[in-house]
């Protein structure tokens, strides 16, 4: 989500601000601390215009 | 939470934490001398409204919280409440076999003792989901 967030220019507080969550929480999903619910993720992926599954991997 | 309701939620605790220490400075005193039932029942739960007031608003700010920030605020909830049970059951006991001597007093302690409970545990684990801990 990092690089996604990158190439946008935006930073941690811009990207919380448009999937109204926090920065900190933009950073501990960055960093692989905190997976976001379904519905997050759900939002994430269409902020990015991609499908969920190429941002987030299962695997992690 | 949004930067504005977190400017929201601290300047209506810190106005009702003044309102909680000029009350228990100016109107708590006159609750033991006062005669009256009635009125002494008053003067005692009168600093209880601004401490209701306060959990009121932590209410607030945890329904204003994202989903991450609502986990953290419940597990320190649980983590908060594991310690008061755990010290009021060791203090019950103790009373109870009068190991120690503990009055009613002592119930207005339970609070506070959660807050800075629930408060260390947020911290710690606000530390471990890369947050600064405040």
């Amino acid at each position: 989500m990092r690089e996604l967030r990158e190439a946008k220019g935006w930073s941690q507080g811009e990207l919380g601000e448009a999937l109204d969550v926090s920065r900190q929480t933009v950073n501990a999903i960055e960093t692989g601390r905190y997976d976001p619910s379904l519905p997050l993720a759900f939002r994430i992926a269409r902020l990015f215009r991609k499908p969920i599954e190429s941002i987030f991997d299962p695997g992690d | 939470m949004r930067r504005s309701d977190m400017w929201r939620y601290r300047i209506g605790v810190l106005a009702l934490m003044a309102v909680y220490v000029a009350l228990m400075m100016l109107e708590w005193p006159y609750a033991r001398a006062t005669q009256d039932n009635g009125g002494k029942i008053a003067l005692a739960l009168l600093p209880v409204v601004p401490v209701l007031g306060t959990i009121g608003l932590m209410g607030w700010r945890v329904l204003r919280s994202d989903e991450l920030e609502q986990r953290v605020h419940m597990v320190a909830l649980g983590v908060a409440t594991g310690v008061v049970a755990a010290a009021t059951l060791v203090g019950g006991f103790l009373a109870a076999a009068h190991a120690v001597a503990l009055g009613g007093d002592a119930l207005i302690w339970v609070f506070p003792l959660q807050a800075v409970a629930y408060g260390l545990a947020r911290t710690v684990l606000l530390r471990r989901y890369g947050g600064r801990g405040c």
